[in-house]
């Protein structure tokens, strides 16, 4: 094992973190420097901020997010498969049929669990 | 072989597929018909049919399926079978399991399934993509599943410390296997065999690297040292049932994992037969490595289980010690090795998840998974009291039990390696272990109990308990005909 075979490796990672570390600091020394309060604080589209960052979000989005996820991956199989339709012939059709049946009877479980009610109702 | 024709290699998975949609079609509109739990008995039917159809597919000869993802072989077969069953008992247990009885139980179910499902593929696949995309399969739904009594804390702290130690260690073995990609540039494993075999010398630091990263996912799974700390607090967190899943299909999961990936890329059968070498000019020592990991393995699982007084603790440190057991055989490379494996395998099944379901007992009639909950049990149930003892027994290695001949043929193996110091290792550790779980055989004839109030037991379990007690009897006295069936799965990995 010739660990000098790696050597130029070594070479480029040190030029690499040199040069992050380098322009860093150099920004940290040279740069023009204003501490005022308006700009250390946080930027929130020019309007002065509410509260504290750290908020329990509800849980639907996440949930919300997932289904979309699910849907829209399902969408990038359907393309491919539309471009290509004609020579998959009856077989891809059936096995479309089958994947989209999977699909549309999660989004059913979905719907019935009361995923997709924003306000929770009691259940 | 091509998609379409590999569907009928295929059935079993195939049904529990569609079982995991009708679970969840059953939660949706018939959750509450009859008193009767709609979702659990189409998990079972579900379940049995895949084992039924599984058992008609064993015939058929080798082969690759999906255009070389995944193959059928022995090896995958005999896995695949033993994931079913765990999954048949496991459902069992769940749907007359006080425990879960108020949860979401149609997601419980489909989860089962689809772990059950990742199981089946780790065991089978050919294809380094493939065997980490089921591992992920499989883990994924262990986390929720470990966390599923999600009001009570300690089941919560499970699956947090599972889904940490989890993420991190398979993501130590992705690296792995990205450097052995990086290594070979294929991630098909007869192309990776051949790449090696033609490679040129000074990859044995590579090789012994990938090796090292590859065992921290693999020792995770099966809880081997020093990758253990999981286990007991998981264990413990979890629902019951989950815990004897996740003791015995999770850990087979582990060596099938172990056995699949390393037996077939870094190592290769030897021309002469019978055993395995490493592939190409590699040169890593292989049995020293394993046999360490096996040694302190089951020497750290039996010291920990000796202070234990919770029983789903002592299981749990028990597990770690009979995945060292178990490591004993792997670390050979021998055929002999891997049928002593594959024999203590069916063993442990039946042992183990008898024993969890004790505890399931237990934690139903009285709400205790202490040794409280079993002093005195042979007065107020004698026959779980002798079921318990065979188990027991059977984790020690006693006969007439087949844990007897279990140990008997891994330490054969040992010695036909002539590897003398693990053997001595192993039989020391068969003695600390004869102490704690003596402990339990003698609370629970000679030490007095709080009450003599006799326990019912549901007759399901009853049942249940004399299905998975009968085996470890029946073994212990005609053990031939499981160790000729071990022989075949074990000599008849085919790449």
């Amino acid at each position: 094992m010739l660990l000098l075979d790696y050597f130029p490796i070594f070479i480029m990672a040190s030029l690499a973190m040199a040069f992050a570390g380098g322009t860093v600091l150099a920004s940290f020394w040279v740069g023009p420097r204003q501490d005022k309060s308006e700009k250390l604080d946080t930027y929130e589209c020019g309007m002065p901020p509410i509260g504290t960052p750290h908020e329990r979000f509800n849980v639907k989005f996440f949930l919300v997010a997932m289904v979309f996820v699910i849907f829209d991956i399902e969408i990038v199989f359907l393309f491919l498969w539309a471009v290509i339709f004609r020579r998959l012939g009856w077989f891809g059709l059936a096995e479309m049929g089958i994947f989209l049946m999977i699909l549309v009877f999660a989004l059913l479980y979905v719907w019935e669990k009361g995923v997709l009610e924003w306000a929770s109702k009691a259940k | 072989m091509g998609n379409v024709e590999s569907l009928s290699y295929f059935v079993p998975e195939l049904i529990l597929t569609v079982a995991i949609l009708i679970v969840l079609f059953a939660d949706m509109f018939g959750m509450e018909r009859g008193g009767f739990d709609l979702p659990g008995g189409a998990a079972l039917l579900g379940s049995i049919l895949a084992l039924i159809s599984h058992v008609w597919l064993y015939s058929q000869p080798a082969t690759m399926l999906f255009e070389g993802m995944i193959a059928h072989d022995m090896f995958s077969a005999f896995f695949r079978g033993f994931f079913l069953l765990c999954t048949v008992v496991v459902t069992l247990m769940t749907m007359y399991s006080m425990e879960v009885i108020h949860l979401k139980k149609g997601e419980f179910y489909s989860i089962l399934l689809s772990i059950c499902i990742g199981m089946c593929l780790v065991a089978s696949a050919q294809n380094l993509i493939m065997i980490y995309l089921a591992l992920e399969l499989m883990s994924l739904g262990s986390y929720i599943l470990a966390g599923f009594s999600r009001r009570i804390g300690r089941s919560e702290e499970a699956s947090l410390k599972f889904v940490l130690y989890g993420g991190v260690s398979t993501g130590v073995m992705l690296f792995g296997l990205s450097l052995l990609y990086g290594l070979t540039g294929s991630t098909d494993f007869s192309a990776i065999q051949q790449v090696l075999i033609s490679s040129e010398k000074g990859i044995d630091l590579t090789a012994f690297t990938i090796f090292l990263l590859i065992l921290v996912g693999v020792g995770y799974k099966i809880a081997a040292v020093p990758f253990h700390f999981w286990a007991p607090d998981v264990y413990e967190g979890s629902p019951t049932p989950i815990t004897a899943f996740l003791s015995v299909a999770s850990k087979g999961t582990g060596f099938a994992l172990l056995i699949r990936l390393f037996y077939s890329t870094l190592l290769t059968r030897s021309p002469a037969g019978g055993f395995w070498v490493e592939v190409g000019d590699i040169d890593i020592d292989w049995t020293f490595h394993l046999a360490v990991i096996s040694a302190l393995t089951m020497t750290i699982g039996n010291l920990g289980a000796i202070s234990q007084n919770n029983l789903k603790r002592l299981l749990a440190y028990s597990g770690i010690a009979h995945a060292g057991y178990l490591l004993m055989g792997v670390c050979l490379l021998t055929d002999v090795g891997l049928q002593a494996v594959i024999f203590y395998l069916v063993v442990y099944l039946f042992t183990n998840l008898a024993a969890f379901l004790v505890v399931i007992i237990m934690v139903d009639t009285q709400d205790e998974e202490g040794m409280n909950g079993v002093r005195g049990l042979w007065a107020r149930t004698p026959i779980v009291a002798v079921a318990m003892t065979i188990c027991l027994f059977s984790l020690i290695g006693l006969p007439p039990t087949a844990g007897f001949v279990g140990k008997y043929y891994l330490f054969v193996a040992l010695l036909q390696g002539k590897l003398y110091w693990l053997a001595i290792v192993g039989v020391l550790n068969t003695v600390v272990s004869l102490y704690y779980y003596a402990r339990i055989v003698k609370a629970m004839f000679f030490e007095p109990t709080y009450t003599e109030e006799p326990i019912r037991v549901h007759p399901v379990y009853a049942g249940l308990l004399t299905a998975l007690v009968v085996p470890v009897l029946y073994f212990g006295i005609f053990w031939d005909s499981l160790a000729r069936y071990a022989r075949y799965c074990a000599s008849l990995i085919t790449y």
